[in-house]
Formats: C-alpha cells, sequence, structure tokens
C-alpha cells in the first residue's frame, strides 16, 4: 500500500490549502506519537504545521469524537449573545468515521455546513495490541507497511519482524462494511470495496448458537476484567451527553465499582444506547485497557436494527434517527400473547 | 365470565414464588389490570404492578434494575397501537421493546423474564390470561440469578 | 544488599512455601498471553519474561471495588478484613516506589485509612528488577531506578538461570531467613555482574527533565500550553486507573433491598464530573484545567506536600492512552 504515503502527501496538501485559505479555522487530523504502531489526533490551526499530519495504518481513531465538543451550543441566552461563532472544521475521515459524522448531524449535534470532510477510503486500520502482542515481549522500535501491506516492525536487538496483514487488522476492520466514506469534500485514495461484509453475522451467529446460560457465561466472564474506566464511553464519538445516565446518582442507576452484576448492567445499557446510533468504528474496543471485546453485545444490536427496521445509522444526512422514528407496522412478533 | 384459576398452594412456606414486576401505562393496561380486579377475574398473585403513565416512559434501565433487585421477570404493557393515550408514546416504545427483548435475549437471559404486550382498558380477562402465562412460564425456569447483585 | 542467591527452577518451591503463610502473586501469562500479577498457585511455573504488567499492584491496597461497611436495621457492620500476610513477588521497582506515594496520602501526616494500613501491613513485596526498560520507562529521571528498592521488602534481580536475592527491610529479612534452605550466597561475582546489569539498564532510558519541574510548573500555571496539550484527551480515565501512584476515590452508598454498603471506588480526575459541586458549578469544567490538574498534582502538589513526585516513570499513562498523549512532551514543554 504505498497508496499510503501518496495520501499523506495530498492530505498535507489540502489541509494546508484549506487553513491558508481560511476555509477551516481547525482541521483535525493524526500526527507521529512516541510509539511505533500508533498515532496521536492532531489540531491544526496553523498552516505551516500542516506537515505534521501523517496518514498509515495506524489512523486508528475515529476523530468524530471531537466535534460535539468544538461545536457545543452556549449555556443559555446571555452566554450566547457573547459566545464567539461556531469554527468551520476540516477532518479526516474514514469509512466508518463519516458515518458517525453523519449520525452526529443526523442527531444536530454539528452543523454539515460548517464542516470540511477530508474522506480518505481506507483499506483497513491495524490494532497496536494485536502487534504488540504478536511480538511478544519484545518492543519494537520503528514500524512500517511493506508493498503487500504487511506489517514491518523493527524490534530491539535490530532484527525485522514482519507480521501479517490479516493478523494484525483491527476487529472493526475486519468486519468493516463501509470503508469509503460516503459523504466527502475531498475524497483521497480510490474508492475500497467492503469485503467480508458477514463477518459481524457470522460472528453473532457463532455466539447464539450456544445456549442461553453458556451466552450468560461467556458474557460474564468477558466483562470480568472490566475495571470501570468509561474508556469506552469516552472513547465513542456518540457518547456525548452532558449527564450520562451511567454517572448519575439520583437515582444510582448502575452502582459505582467493579461489582459484576454493576458491570454487565453498565454494558447492556450503553450498549443499548447506541442501538441505531453505533457505526461500527471500534473505538469502544481499541480504547478498553483491558482488551475488552467492547463490541460484543452492539455487534448484534446493529444487526438488528438493520433486520427489524432496515436501518443503518449514518447512512444518510437526512435520515431521521431510528428510535425517534417509528412506523404502524413496526414488526411487533416480540410480544406476548395469552 | 368468572374463570377460576387454580393458584399454587405452596408445598411450604417460605417455598420460592416467581415474582413478576409489571411496568402498566396508567390509561390502558392499568385500567385494564383494575378491571380485572373489580370483575373478580382471579390471577396469580406473584405480579407486583408499577404504574407508568404511557409505556413510552420506560427506560430499559428500570426493567434491567428491576432483573438487578432480584425481580424473577418483568412484564411491561402498553394500549394497543393507535389508542395511545398520548397518541405516538408506545409507537415510540415499540423499537425500544424489540430491541431491548432481543439484545438481552442475546446476552442469555431467558426471553420468558423480559416479556411485552399490550392490554387495552376493557381487557381485564386478557391481563389476567397474559400474568397466568407469564407466572407459570417463570415458574418453570426458576429464580433469576442472573443480573442479580448479591447484598 | 543483593547477596543470596536461588535457581530459578526452585522458585516455585519458594512461593509454594510462601504460600503456606498467607496469599502469594506472582506473574502469569493470561489467555491473551499478557504478563499479569495472578493469584499463586498457578497452573505453570512462574513467568520471569517480560517488562510490566498493564494493571499496577495498587489494587492490592486500593482496590477498585472495596466495601467499607454495611448498614442494615440499624446496624453498622464492617467486612471481615483479612488477617492473612499477602506475598507480591515480580513488582517492579517502579511500582514497589508507588507504594511509599501512596503510604504517604493513606497513612501519613495525619492521615490513617485503616482499611488501607491492614492491607499494607500484612503485605511483603518481592521487587524483581529491570534488565530490559522500554522506550516508555523513565524511573530514574523521577528518583527510581531498574534495581532500586525503595518500597520492596526484598529486591530480586534473574542472572542467567538464577534468581539473586537480597532483604531491603526487616521484613525482608524475616522472609529470606524463613526461606534460608532453599538459597545459597551469592558468590561476588554474580554480585557484580547483577550491578552491571543494573547500570546498563540505568543507561538504556532517555532521560526526562524534572529539574524544578514544582516551580515550573508553579509559573507555568497560566501557560497557554494547557489548551494545546488537552485538546485530544477524551476523559477516559485510563491513564489514572493504570497509574500506580493516582488514588484518588469515590465513596458512594450502594443500596441493595435492605442493606446499604458504603462502598470505596476508584475516581478519576480527568473526569468532567470529578469536581462537580452541587450547586451546580465546576471549577474544571474544560480538559485543560483537568490536564492541567492531572500533572500539577503530579509533579507540583506532591512534590510541596510530600517531598516526592507522584510519578515514578513506569510509562502506563503513555502506552496505553487511547490518543497516544505522553506526559514527557508537556513536561518537556513546561518552562521551556
Amino acid at each position: 500500500m504505498i497508496a499510503s504515503h501518496e495520501i499523506e502527501t495530498r492530505l498535507r496538501e489540502a489541509a494546508e490549502g484549506f487553513l491558508r485559505e481560511k476555509k477551516v479555522d481547525i482541521f483535525l487530523g493524526y500526527e507521529k506519537a512516541s510509539f511505533p504502531f500508533r498515532t496521536s489526533p492532531l489540531f491544526l490551526s496553523a498552516a505551516e504545521k500542516a506537515r505534521r499530519l501523517v496518514w498509515n495504518p495506524f489512523c486508528t481513531a475515529n476523530l468524530a469524537v471531537y466535534l460535539p465538543r468544538l461545536f457545543k451550543a452556549p449555556a443559555d441566552a446571555r452566554a450566547a449573545k457573547v459566545a464567539p461563532p461556531p469554527p468551520t472544521v476540516g477532518v479526516v475521515v474514514k469509512g466508518c468515521d463519516t458515518r458517525s459524522v453523519i449520525a452526529l448531524i443526523q442527531e444536530r449535534q454539528v452543523p454539515r455546513d460548517k464542516l470540511v470532510l477530508v474522506g480518505v477510503a481506507c483499506p483497513g486500520m491495524m490494532d497496536a495490541r494485536k502487534a504488540e502482542r504478536a511480538l511478544g515481549s519484545r518492543e519494537a522500535l520503528g514500524a512500517g507497511e511493506d508493498a503487500q501491506g504487511n506489517l514491518r516492525a523493527v524490534v530491539e536487538d535490530g532484527t525485522e519482524v514482519t507480521l501479517r496483514r490479516e493478523d494484525v487488522l483491527a476487529d472493526a476492520c475486519l468486519e468493516c462494511r463501509s470503508p469509503t466514506p460516503s459523504i466527502h469534500d475531498v475524497l483521497l485514495g480510490s474508492p475500497v470495496e467492503a469485503k467480508e461484509t458477514d463477518a459481524a453475522r457470522r460472528r453473532t451467529a457463532e455466539f447464539e448458537s450456544k445456549p442461553a446460560d453458556v451466552r450468560w457465561a461467556r458474557l460474564q466472564q468477558a466483562l470480568a476484567k472490566c475495571i470501570r474506566c468509561n474508556a469506552c464511553r469516552q472513547a465513542c464519538p456518540m457518547c456525548y451527553c452532558k449527564d450520562c445516565l451511567l454517572d448519575q446518582t439520583r437515582p444510582r442507576w448502575v452502582g459505582a465499582g467493579t461489582d459484576i452484576s454493576d458491570v454487565t448492567l453498565y454494558h447492556l445499557v450503553r450498549a443499548f444506547h447506541m442501538a441505531g446510533r453505533c457505526t461500527e468504528c471500534g473505538a469502544c474496543a481499541r480504547a478498553c485497557p483491558m482488551g475488552i471485546d467492547a463490541r460484543l453485545l452492539v455487534r448484534k444490536l446493529n444487526l438488528e436494527v438493520e433486520d427489524l427496521f432496515g436501518y443503518r445509522p449514518g447512512a444518510a444526512v437526512d435520515a431521521a434517527p431510528l428510535l425517534s422514528a417509528f412506523t404502524m407496522d413496526d414488526p411487533q412478533e416480540f410480544l406476548t400473547e395469552p | 365470565m368468572s374463570q377460576t384459576v387454580a393458584v399454587q398452594e405452596s408445598a411450604s412456606p417460605g417455598a420460592w414464588e416467581p415474582k413478576v414486576v409489571a411496568f402498566l401505562c396508567n390509561w390502558c393496561s392499568y385500567a385494564g389490570a383494575d378491571l380485572a380486579g373489580v370483575s373478580r377475574i382471579q390471577y396469580p398473585p406473584n405480579v407486583r404492578i408499577i404504574r407508568v403513565p404511557c409505556s413510552g416512559r420506560i427506560n430499559p434501565a428500570f426493567l434491567l434494575r428491576a432483573l438487578q433487585n432480584g425481580a424473577d421477570a418483568v412484564l411491561v404493557s402498553g394500549c394497543h397501537p393507535g389508542d395511545c393515550h398520548y397518541i405516538s408514546g408506545n409507537l415510540v416504545a415499540r423499537r425500544k421493546f424489540a430491541l431491548l427483548r432481543d439484545l438481552l435475549q442475546y446476552a442469555g437471559i431467558e426471553p420468558e423474564r423480559v416479556q411485552f404486550t399490550w392490554v387495552s382498558a376493557s381487557e381485564g380477562g386478557r391481563f389476567a390470561a397474559i400474568v397466568e402465562k407469564v407466572v407459570e412460564q417463570v415458574r418453570k425456569l426458576g429464580p433469576n440469578r442472573k443480573l442479580v447483585k448479591s447484598p | 544488599m543483593i547477596d543470596k542467591r536461588i535457581p530459578h527452577t526452585d522458585l516455585d518451591r519458594l512461593l509454594d512455601r510462601l504460600g503456606k503463610r498467607g496469599a502469594v502473586y506472582a506473574p502469569a501469562k493470561d489467555e491473551a498471553g499478557e504478563a499479569v500479577l495472578a493469584a499463586w498457585p498457578q497452573s505453570g511455573p512462574a513467568v520471569l519474561e517480560y517488562r510490566n504488567f498493564r494493571l499496577s499492584p495498587k489494587a492490592l491496597v486500593l482496590p477498585q471495588n472495596q466495601t467499607l461497611m454495611c448498614f442494615k436495621n440499624g446496624d453498622v457492620a464492617e467486612p471481615a478484613l483479612s488477617d492473612r500476610e499477602t506475598f507480591l513477588f515480580g513488582v517492579r521497582p517502579c511500582d514497589a516506589r508507588a507504594m511509599l506515594a501512596l503510604d504517604k496520602v493513606f497513612l501519613g501526616g495525619d492521615q490513617h485509612d485503616p482499611y488501607y494500613a491492614r492491607r499494607r501491613a500484612k503485605m511483603a513485596v518481592i521487587a524483581l528488577a529491570c534488565a530490559r526498560p522500554t522506550s516508555s520507562c523513565f524511573c530514574t529521571s523521577v528518583g527510581g531506578g531498574p534495581g532500586d528498592a525503595a518500597g520492596a521488602d526484598v529486591l530480586a534481580l534473574t542472572l542467567d538461570a538464577d534468581l539473586l536475592l537480597g532483604a531491603a527491610t526487616a521484613k525482608g529479612r524475616e522472609l529470606l531467613a524463613s526461606v534460608a534452605d532453599l538459597l545459597t550466597d551469592a558468590p561476588p561475582a554474580a554480585v557484580k555482574e547483577a550491578e552491571e546489569q543494573i547500570q546498563a539498564a540505568e543507561n538504556q532510558m532517555a532521560p526526562v527533565n524534572v529539574d524544578n519541574i514544582a516551580l515550573r510548573l508553579r509559573d507555568a500555571y497560566d501557560s497557554p500550553l494547557w489548551e494545546t496539550a488537552s485538546q485530544k484527551c477524551l476523559g477516559c480515565g485510563t491513564c489514572s486507573y493504570l497509574c500506580p501512584t493516582c488514588h484518588c476515590f469515590d465513596i458512594t452508598d450502594d443500596v441493595r433491598g435492605g442493606t446499604v454498603r458504603r462502598v470505596r471506588t476508584w475516581d478519576c480526575c480527568a473526569y468532567p464530573l470529578f469536581t462537580l459541586h452541587a450547586s451546580g458549578h465546576n471549577p474544571r469544567p474544560t480538559a485543560k484545567e483537568r490536564w492541567r490538574q492531572r500533572m500539577m498534582h503530579k509533579f507540583r502538589y506532591a512534590a510541596e506536600n510530600f517531598d516526592q513526585l507522584f510519578c515514578v516513570g513506569c510509562g502506563r499513562c503513555i502506552r496505553n492512552c487511547p490518543v497516544s498523549m505522553d506526559l514527557r512532551t508537556v513536561l518537556k514543554e513546561v518552562g521551556a
């Protein structure tokens, strides 16, 4: 994927142009991190610093998570009088990120006309943790992509280790069905076709094939590591509520702490709040310090939303959010009859 | 029509009886339950009713908290679609309920423990029949252990 | 200080022996192949090939979830606190040093947290020196070192097929005496090699300048650097939860039927609600104030109040931050 380098050059040019011509006030992208296998989000406001932008298989963060805070409405009418006008924000978005942006527009959290979307057709991003695990206790000092798209890492003793692409691609990317941004102001890279469009369905079918008690046991086991740090929630672009239900104390919906009952409730409630809103970007799973598959429940919910209502979150800017709408013929096979 | 329902006598005091928490909308289902009572239609006493203004008021967290606090099952009932006192509360809720049931089932919570229905204000008999069905299903399943928080 | 020796192969016997006296925690690999500090005995031998655990050992003195007391029917009951001794083997020197920081908060001055004190008094720490620091390690810059024994009762070090040991406290001396039949004296050549190994590890770490950091931070309070430094922070809490010295907690009453449990849980200053007042005012309303406070607490207030930096250079926050924030970059910018 030598195209990465090409995209990086064009990305820098685009950002520099937008900033210089004052078409955007801020440009959100990625820059080099202190470590291999990672990048860090970059908030650019000076055109000459556009060279700091990078594009590589570790541009994993979903930058849409920063948008609600950039467009926060003033607290009241008095504040509104002195508040500055909302900025115009340029942002690099992959396929999944674009869906998050669309979902935020659907929910009126960000205005489309204040966004400049630099879409990149995404071939899949690599997971830092998978790469590090594959190296065991050896530390990588540098890493890059080879011509076949595999990961080439240089470890401490100077040797090169090649990790196969399919072994280090992020789980969310292995199940991706929307690699190409559906809306954009600029599109970098040629459109990519989604490959394993059934991957999520196969995974949920495998889980569903087990009896209920086994499913529950597996869920409890997967969640047992949870330390209630809330990283999954904070990394999610759709979790922008000022007062999250899961933090409320009057009443206390979910106890604080790691009692497995509270942990399960946390994840069930958060998953349900994602119904019709989750765009499968995997930011939650990536943020989790304990390596929990944070998409375990929501993966199924997204498929249910599609099957029951024919709805995909972040597909159309003017679509009504799923749970704010209804039809007279919504399915109701779930009802109990005497 | 009077119905005699055999209320299961406990084998011994302290034997487990299912506890079903029912969230009933004020205008239809709660009135329907009231009608069952006024008409002397017997139904199992295992149900604890919580009145809400509309099925659209139901926050999924209510159901989960009920289960966490030891309910063996939850039953949610509202007006029939088209008859909601607030016009569309039950229609908005219908989508939520469908997804909630599927999510909990996927997680491994038995579907019989989370049930939904529509009962109108005139359907006292229907209410009683549904409660009977739910209680029997839950009795066969046994006490709810999943999600319960130990004291 | 290092003066005893035991072959690797006998380590399990030593841990078993300690296991007869109390609970033992030793390094193991979890299902994902990552090193964790797990209860001993385990299904395999103790693991010695690892850098550091993802979670710090602070959960053993300051659990994520700790019931302080229960109320029921007007009676107050305290959960029975275990009187068992606890032995931690394989804790890295940075994490051992972090225990001293926690001691200053929970046991120092006019504080005496009985829940913390009980666990801490019963705990013995056998630290394992580092031979291979990672690129995120900077313990030497903040007063520690890969062979530092501060906070440990016994310092251990792997050398070829052996484990070298040395007592650092009276508790450590007693511990080693109790397993004296498993140990032999370490030959001077081995001790010298151990010292060289530690020196080599020290040399590997890139220094981070923390000279006068408390003063520099004080003068930089209103600097615009905090705005840019904090922009990408998600407020996710990963840094605090994984940090071996972070100790902020919340106490809530958990009502369950007729019983109320008063529970202490971890909290994080990066959370938006951390400083929310009952009035609705929040003195740290944005990520900027919260990120600044994090740095201030660790590198200025701790130095001013406790004479110790509340950062041991373990690098967990840097490695695990979902957006790869690096506090070393901020330290460099302060007062630059």
